[in-house]
C-alpha cells in the first residue's frame, strides 16, 4: 500500500541537518489554516459535508493536469488502523485531533514528506511545510506556493476585515503558524530558559517543549511559534520570529561557550556517561533516553564526540516513540517491552554509526 | 513507603495510568510527580485553553442559565449561538463572522494584542479592487502622518498616488470579482 513508505524507519529530509545554525535548531514548520465557501467548519458540518469537502480539495491536489501535482499519496484517515495514524502523528505528518478521526478526513503528503495537507482537521484545509534547520522563508514559500495554487480551484473563506476565517479565532487573518525547534541543553541546565520564556511571551511568540509535558521539555527539544495572526502580515511575522529565534540561538551558544570553560570535564563526563547509557543499555524509558540523547547531541555539536552522525537527535526522538516501536517489532508492546525494544532500538543505531565512521576510516 | 522514581522522597502521589487497557500505578514524591511527563507531542495545540479564556472574559454571556435571554445571537448557517461560540472557543462557519461581528473586535483585541484587522495576504480571487482599497487606506494613513510632521511634499507624493488608485478602481478594475 502506498502509505508504506511513509511508516518506515527511516529519516525523512527534514530529519537530516543542513545549512547554519542546524547545531541548534532542529527543524522549522509552517502551517496555513484555510477554510472553504460553501461549507460550514468542521465543529458544525455534516458527515456529507465533510466528504464533499475532502472530495473537493483532494481532487484538486490529485487531480494529473492541473498545476497543483506534486505526487501526493492521498491516505483516508478512517481507513487505516490506529497504529500507522499514531506513527504519522509521532512523525509530524499529521496531528493528534486528525489521527482522532472524528468525521471523514484525510492526509496528502508529498514524496520528500516536506508538504503535508490535512483535510478536515480543525480546519477544511491545513497545508503544513516542513524545512530541516532554520529555514522560515523557504518553508513559507512552499506553504504559500501551494496555497496560491489552491485558491485558483478552490474558493477560500475569506473575509474583508478579518482575513482568513478559521474555526478558532487564534488563527484567524493569516491562518498561519511559524515554528522553529530548537535543541537547547545549555540554556536548561543553567535554568535561563525559565527566564526567556515569559520575556518572549511577551511579544506575541511563544517557547514551549514540543515533548512532554510540565516544567522540563523532554530532551530539551523547545518550539518557538508566534501567537498572533491578526494585525500582522506574514512578512512581518516571519522577519519576527526570525529575529527572536537568532536571539535565542545566540544565547544558547553562549551558555554553551560557558558551561565548557567553566566546567569542561563535569561536561564532558556526562556526555560519555549518557553514551554509554545508550550505547549499552538493556531497558531505556522515554525520559532517560530523551535526556541522554540530548546530552550526546550537545557532545557532537561540541566536538566532543566525533563518530556519530549529528542528525541522531532529530531522528531518534521520532524513532524512540511508543507507535514506532510497535510499528517497527511488528506488533503491540506492553510499556516494560518498549523499554527493551527502545533500548535494542539504540544500540543497533549506534553500532551502525559505529560501523560507518570505522569503515571510513579505512578507504 | 518510597518513591518509585528517585527512590530517595517518601511517596506522596499516587499516577495511575491506563495503557491498553491495564491500569499501571506508580507512587512518587511531590518533586518526582511535578515532572512526571509522558511523551506526548503538544504538536497543534491551542497555545490556551482558548475557550476559558473567552468565558472568563464574558462573563455576563455565561449566564444562559437563567430563561433565555431575547437576543441571543444565533448563526442561522450552523445555529450556533455567541454563547457555544465562547463555550467551544470555535466559530461554526464562515457567516459566524458576520453574525457575531458586534461582539469580535473585542474577542480579536483580546487575542491578537489589540489587533482586528487583517494586514496579511489577500487571495487573488477577491480580487484587486480589495486590495487597491486597502492600498489606499494604508497611503491615506501614511499621508496623514505626513502632514502632521510637516513632510508637505510627500504628502503631495502620497495624495497622486491615492488618485491614481482611485481612478483604477473606478476605472475597469472589476476583475477577479
Amino acid at each position: 500500500m502506498a502509505i508504506d513508505r511513509f511508516l518506515q524507519h527511516k529519516a525523512s529530509s527534514w530529519m537530516t541537518n543542513t545549512g547554519e545554525n542546524t547545531d541548534i535548531a532542529m527543524s522549522t514548520r509552517i502551517r496555513l489554516a484555510r477554510n472553504l465557501n460553501d461549507f460550514r467548519f468542521p465543529y458544525a458540518f455534516s458527515e456529507d459535508e465533510a466528504l464533499k469537502v475532502d472530495k473537493a480539495i483532494s481532487s484538486v491536489l490529485l487531480d494529473q493536469g492541473s498545476d497543483v501535482n506534486q505526487n501526493f499519496t492521498h491516505i483516508d484517515i478512517q481507513n487505516i488502523p490506529q497504529l500507522q495514524r499514531e506513527v504519522l502523528v509521532e512523525k509530524h505528518l499529521i496531528s493528534p485531533n486528525l489521527a482522532r478521526g472524528q468525521h471523514p478526513g484525510s492526509v496528502l503528503l508529498s514524496e520528500n514528506e516536506e508538504l503535508s495537507i490535512m483535510i478536515n482537521e480543525e480546519d477544511h484545509l491545513r497545508i503544513q511545510s516542513l524545512q530541516s534547520g532554520f529555514h522560515l522563508q523557504e518553508a513559507y514559500q512552499a506553504a504559500n506556493q501551494l496555497d496560491s495554487l489552491l485558491e485558483k480551484h478552490l474558493s477560500y473563506a475569506f473575509h474583508e476585515k478579518y482575513g482568513y476565517m478559521t474555526s478558532c479565532p487564534t488563527n484567524t487573518g493569516t491562518g498561519m503558524r511559524a515554528s522553529v525547534m530548537l535543541h537547547l541543553p545549555a540554556l536548561t541546565m543553567s535554568h535561563q530558559i525559565t527566564r526567556i520564556i515569559p520575556a518572549i511571551s511577551r511579544i506575541g511568540m511563544v517557547v514551549r517543549g514540543i515533548y512532554g509535558e510540565g516544567s522540563e521539555a523532554l530532551g530539551n527539544v523547545y518550539q518557538v511559534s508566534n501567537q498572533l495572526t491578526l494585525g500582522k502580515s506574514e512578512y512581518d511575522i516571519l522577519r519576527e520570529l526570525q529575529n527572536i529565534t537568532e536571539q535565542i540561538i545566540e544565547q544558547e551558544r553562549r551558555a554553551r561557550d560557558i558551561l565548557l570553560s567553566n566546567s569542561p570535564m563535569m561536561l564532558e563526563d556526562r556526555i560519555y556517561r549518557s553514551l554509554g547509557i545508550l550505547t549499552y543499555s538493556r531497558l531505556l524509558s522515554t525520559e532517560e533516553a530523551a535526556k541522554c540523547l540530548s546530552d550526546v547531541r550537545l557532545g557532537i555539536d561540541l566536538k566532543m564526540i566525533e563518530d556519530i552522525d549529528m542528525s541522531i537527535l532529530n531522528e531518534l526522538m521520532i524513532f524512540m516513540q511508543p507507535a514506532f516501536l510497535q510499528q517497527y517489532s511488528q506488533k503491540p508492546l506492553q510499556p516494560n517491552e518498549r523499554d527493551f525494544a527502545r533500548a535494542k532500538l539504540f544500540r543497533e543505531r549506534l553500532k551502525e554509526e559505529k560501523a560507518n565512521s570505522e569503515g571510513e576510516d579505512f578507504r | 513507603m518510597i518513591c518509585d522514581k528517585c527512590g530517595e522522597r517518601p511517596a506522596a502521589v499516587i499516577v495511575k495510568k491506563n495503557q491498553n487497557g491495564q491500569v499501571f500505578e506508580r507512587h512518587l514524591c511531590h518533586v518526582c510527580a511535578a515532572e512526571n511527563h509522558s511523551l506526548n507531542i503538544a504538536f497543534e495545540q491551542d497555545p490556551l485553553a482558548i475557550h476559558q479564556l473567552l468565558s472568563n472574559w464574558f462573563p455576563n454571556h455565561q449566564a444562559s442559565v437563567s430563561p433565555v435571554k431575547k437576543e441571543e445571537t444565533v448563526c442561522d448557517t450552523c445555529g450556533f449561538s455567541f454563547n457555544k461560540f465562547l463555550n467551544l472557543g470555535k466559530f461554526g462557519c464562515a457567516n459566524c463572522y458576520d453574525t457575531f461581528s458586534p461582539q469580535l473586535d473585542e474577542v480579536f483585541k483580546r487575542l491578537h494584542n489589540g489587533n482586528t484587522e487583517h494586514r496579511g495576504k489577500i487571495p487573488a480571487s477577491y480580487g484587486s479592487t480589495l486590495k487597491i482599497r486597502k492600498e489606499i487606506e494604508e497611503l491615506r494613513k501614511q499621508m496623514q502622518t505626513a502632514i502632521e510632521e510637516e513632510r508637505f511634499e510627500e504628502a503631495a507624493r502620497l495624495r497622486d498616488e491615492v488618485k491614481e488608485l482611485n481612478t483604477q478602481l473606478e476605472g475597469g478594475a472589476s476583475d477577479g470579482n
